[in-house]
């Protein structure tokens, strides 16, 4: 009775069959990476944006949702396909990201703050 | 880095005499332009090379005006003609030279590393023929060298206003001066 519960659940809420399923990757390795992939080169060392990539730090999307970009991107940035940068690399560099602080208010940036 | 030199200069009569496409557009995105000298514009073209005699030939001709004149200067771009430099000492030109110093011929970077992913070789090479590291250019030695105020590198961030603010005094004593600063890519 509990296992068609939990069938049932899970059928209800296929996000939390996916969240308990995705693979999990290493934020150092993933640090390393984005810097040996150069991503750093448009999107800042800590994923900040910059004129030619977008800020990435924390990103909105989920490993699914950037490994379909990354592999089919809409903008100026090229497709990384598998040859080049694995599934697994880009978990460790998805990790990376979600690892990195959000974005300070203005109000906390003196030197910004006091433009107006 | 573009708010720090905005935060020193904004009380003052200011002129920004480079290109800002390779710091983001931070300057126009966060400095008030209200006069036509204030930003000399980009360079029309994609070569590299301009900017820094450009830059010391606007800030003669700012001289007479009393202008403080401000370049920010692609590491790049500079080692194309660094002969420029002796000539902002030699003839007195007033001119803050602050370094972008991303250690690379980054425009060049940027398109390598796109043209390698297109065609699915390896991105993790692109360096080569590219970074101008290994040994790192020191550029306030190099601005000694020609007899020009020079200071960093400046790799905390915590350290750039006081440093920004030395050269300022000497470009205020009419002689030009360099701010070595690591940054960003862009």
């Amino acid at each position: 009775m509990k296992k068609l519960f939990l069938s049932a659940v899970l059928a209800a809420f296929p996000a939390i069959a996916l969240a308990q399923n995705a693979p999990t990757g290493n934020v150092q390795t993933g640090k390393q990476l984005f810097v040996k992939h150069q991503c750093y080169y448009c999107h800042g060392t800590t994923g900040q944006g910059s004129r030619d990539g977008r800020r990435i730090a924390q990103t909105a999307m989920n490993l699914q949702g950037v490994t379909n970009y990354v592999r089919k991107p809409t903008g100026a940035m090229p497709a990384y396909t598998e040859k080049i940068l694995s599934d697994k690399e880009l978990t460790d560099i998805f990790a990376y990201l979600k690892s990195l602080p959000p974005a300070k208010a203005v109000k906390d940036i003196p030197l910004l703050d006091q433009i107006k | 880095m573009s708010a720090e030199i905005w935060n020193l200069i904004r009380n003052e009569d200011w002129s920004l005499v480079s290109e800002v496409v390779f710091q983001s557009f931070w300057p126009t995105r966060l400095w008030d332009f209200t006069k036509h000298y204030q930003f000399i514009g980009g360079h029309g073209a994609y070569g590299v090379g301009y900017g820094a005699p450009a830059a010391v030939g606007a800030a003669l001709a700012n001289r007479k005006y009393g202008r403080l004149t401000v370049n920010i200067q692609s590491d790049g771009d500079l080692n194309y003609a660094p002969g420029v430099l002796w000539t902002a000492v030699h003839h007195n030109i007033p001119l803050l030279n602050v370094m972008h110093n991303n250690r690379s011929y980054h425009q060049e970077r940027m398109y390598v590393a796109d043209m390698a992913a297109r065609a699915e070789r390896d991105v993790s090479k692109v360096d080569i023929g590219n970074a101008i590291s290994d040994p790192n250019i020191d550029y306030a030695t190099m601005a000694k060298a020609y007899g020009m105020f020079g200071i960093g590198p400046i790799e905390n961030p915590a350290d750039l206003g006081p440093a920004l603010r030395k050269a300022i005094d000497v470009v205020k004593r009419g002689e030009p001066a360099l701010v070595d600063v690591v940054s960003e890519p862009r």
